[in-house]
């Protein structure tokens, strides 16, 4: 695929478009490769680097740099919740662990009762969900490519009764070297990069990496273009770029979309833009094991527990539970403490089994723009979702106990370690919330939601803006109540749902 | 170099002023720098820093021989972070960092220097400490009630974390067989 390397720019551009996408992760490739077929001239402009499959080499200090917002390190504003996002061309599914799930029936109906979305129900929205499944070969993994953690988590289901399965992914080829969420270096994954970019840039569309969009342009209620840097190899500006068109696609995740639309002054009468950001805050919890487990071997997520998450708005339900292993680096972060008990307790990392229970929130959270410039995240979890995350891991700490841990820790100061289900039932979890526990959100969601009241959404149900014509969003900002799921699938196909409005727009 | 913490109820009184106190400064920012001594550190010989200061580097140092400090004391095969250069590594990776988070990083090595031993009523500052009264004055900030300093001890933590297990040199001492691509026909280990 050629990519135009923003870096490589000799000096200012300017361009005249039909219509421009903003980031190229899930939905911003299936933006730009819809408007591409359609025959218009489109140009994607993305803030991170372009990656090819030789630089995957599965090293956590290289690929977090490469791959992540702000190298790994994004954190809501109080750094309670660490916030993984993608960078780069393709996004975040360069880096995501593959998981391909539909948006969820009740969610639709939910959107569309009471958020007042039109034309996105589960009737309408199946066809894009089938497109996108077989365009990125999805398909239930096998049991035999279940690794040992993953197959931890089915022993805990099924000794429980607890419902629970496998999951779809977006592989094929896969070597099962169990480092996906530092980009595949065997090109098995079938994401933006490897399938839906390279057939937006055969139909025409360009795509440049390392070009930072600043401003959104617009005039008389109607967009006009973008104002931009082009960043050097330090990731310094070094030329400017405006490039004008009729139709803009926001696609630069719910945080880069909400600060962006932000920092461009976009109208916002009701006071909607940047709200409800939902993130899917996620807790671990770690089994300790007699035998190795290795977790680090093998697909990381093929399993789930859904036992304990319901759709329904209000549920007590509100848990996803999947495994959630890590490299040293990342699992010597989370582990508690430090010094000599902490290297002690790093030699159990071949017999850990480690899961995470990832609650499905309702906590209303907010992106802002800092004096910076840079996204704020403020997220202050509600005390019903706090309940869930301490329902979430307890319940990943019975399932490791089912499956035979000989011990479970739930990381926190001091770490809460049980041995038996009586001790579990006797713990008081009332300790288990932010910053006393170690969480990880890595579906953004919300902050330019869908609706057609705009007194309580930024978008219509086409994607376009209340008040701004011509301006799109397609990509996780869209949803207006969080997922309970992984988000790929949902973002792919309600890009492919606002893809013909923009096309319509761009024609003028 | 083990200093008596005092009485029970003295101690607690003073550790909550002193945390308060400490969180206070470094939400307010510019000021705690000033409260800050910065003198009287040297950059060792051959050392070129990015964004750490003299006495920024000294504090990690210190701090990353125990955060990743062996659990076997004297076991050669465990590599120091001074021998995987730690401090280094976090200089380094701090340059590509916001502004705002490596301002908040030195706003916490300034706390955890000249603060954090006055919570463990300690009046020497954590660089002249032993290991005993380091490991202590780190609990303390690891345990600390303030959010912000929790999560600033677990910033550092992740930091040192990062450039002790990066190295294949301690991927053996947790199993770890390293990544797959470039894998010496040897093995990592």
């Amino acid at each position: 695929m050629n990519v135009l390397r923003g870096r490589d720019l000799v000096g200012d551009l300017s361009l005249d478009v039909d219509a421009i996408v903003v980031g190229t992760g899930a939905g911003g490739s299936i933006a730009l490769r819809e408007l591409a077929r359609a025959g218009l001239d489109v140009v994607a402009l993305e803030e991170g680097a372009f990656s090819t499959v030789a630089d995957f080499d599965q090293r956590e200090d290289h690929m977090l740099p490469r791959l992540f917002q702000e190298m790994g390190g994004r954190a809501t504003e109080d750094m309670a919740i660490r916030v993984l996002q993608g960078r780069g061309v393709g996004g975040s599914t360069v880096h995501n662990t593959n998981l391909c799930k539909r948006t969820p029936d009740a969610i639709l109906e939910l959107w569309a009762r009471e958020h007042g979305v039109e034309g996105a129900g589960p009737a309408e929205m199946r066809p894009g969900f089938e497109a996108i499944e077989r365009d990125l070969s999805v398909s239930l993994i096998e049991p035999s490519f279940r690794n040992a953690n993953n197959d931890l988590l089915r022993a805990g289901c099924e000794a429980l009764g607890w419902r629970g399965g496998p999951l779809a992914h977006n592989r094929v080829g896969c070597a099962q070297s169990g480092f996906c969420e530092l980009g595949c270096a065997f090109d098995a994954k079938q994401n933006a990069l490897k399938i839906v970019l390279p057939q937006a840039v055969a139909a025409g569309a360009r795509v440049y990496s390392d070009v930072r969009v600043e401003r959104v342009l617009f005039e008389a209620g109607c967009v006009t273009g973008v104002q931009a840097v082009a960043l050097d190899e330090a990731g310094a500006p070094h030329a400017r770029v405006l490039v004008r068109a009729r139709a803009i696609v926001l696609a630069a995740s719910a945080v880069g979309s909400a600060a962006l639309a932000l920092a461009s002054g976009l109208p916002d009468p009701h006071g909607q833009l940047g709200r409800r950001l939902r993130l899917h805050p996620g807790g671990i919890v770690a089994g300790t094991f007699d035998r190795a487990v290795e977790g680090w071997h093998g697909i990381p997520q093929s399993y789930e527990c859904t036992e304990h998450l319901s759709f329904e708005p209000g549920s007590d339900r509100r848990v996803w539970i999947v495994p959630a292993f890590a490299h040293p680096i990342g699992a010597a972060a989370t582990m508690p403490g430090f010094g000599a008990a902490h290297m002690a307790a790093m030699r159990t990392y071949p017999r850990l089994a480690v899961l995470t229970a990832m609650v499905h929130d309702e906590t209303s959270g907010e992106v802002v723009v800092g004096d910076d410039g840079r996204p704020v995240l403020r997220y202050r979890m509600s005390d019903a979702d706090q309940a869930q995350l301490a329902r979430g891991l307890a319940a990943c700490a019975r399932l490791l106990l089912a499956a035979g841990a000989r011990e479970v820790s739930i990381p926190a100061i001091p770490p809460r370690r049980v041995r038996s289900v009586a001790e579990l039932d006797a713990l008081d979890l009332s300790f288990a919330r932010p910053h006393a526990v170690p969480l990880t959100a890595v579906h953004p969601m919300g902050t330019l939601r869908l609706g057609e009241d705009p007194r309580r959404s930024v978008v219509r149900s086409t994607g376009e803006h209340h008040q701004v014509r011509g301006l799109f969003v397609a990509d996780g900002s869209l949803f207006p109540t969080s997922l309970g799921g992984p988000p790929q699938i949902s973002i792919y196909a309600f890009a492919l749902h606002v893809a013909p409005h923009a096309v319509e727009r761009a024609r003028g | 170099m083990r200093q008596d913490s005092g009485g029970p109820a003295g101690t607690k009184l003073g550790r909550r002023r002193v945390l308060a106190l400490g969180a206070a400064l470094l939400v307010l920012g510019g000021s705690a720098v000033a409260v800050v001594r910065t003198r009287g550190y040297a950059v060792p010989a051959g050392r070129t820093l990015v964004v750490l200061s003299a006495w920024q580097l000294a504090v990690v140092e210190d701090a990353a021989r125990r955060i990743a400090a062996p659990d076997r004391p004297g076991d050669a095969s465990i590599p120091t972070p001074d021998a995987l250069d730690v401090a280094g590594f976090v200089d380094a990776w701090m340059a590509h960092m916001p502004a705002k988070v490596r301002r908040d990083l030195g706003r916490f090595l300034g706390y955890l220097e000249h603060l954090a031993p006055l919570a463990c009523a300690m009046t020497t500052r954590f660089t002249r400490l032993g290991p005993d009264e380091q490991d202590r004055v780190l609990s303390a900030v690891e345990a600390s009630s303030s959010d912000l300093l929790r999560a600033g001890f677990e910033g550092l933590k992740a930091l040192v974390f990062m450039g002790y297990y990066r190295d294949p040199r301690t991927w053996g001492l947790v199993g770890f067989d390293g990544p797959q691509v470039g894998r010496p026909a040897e093995g990592w280990r």
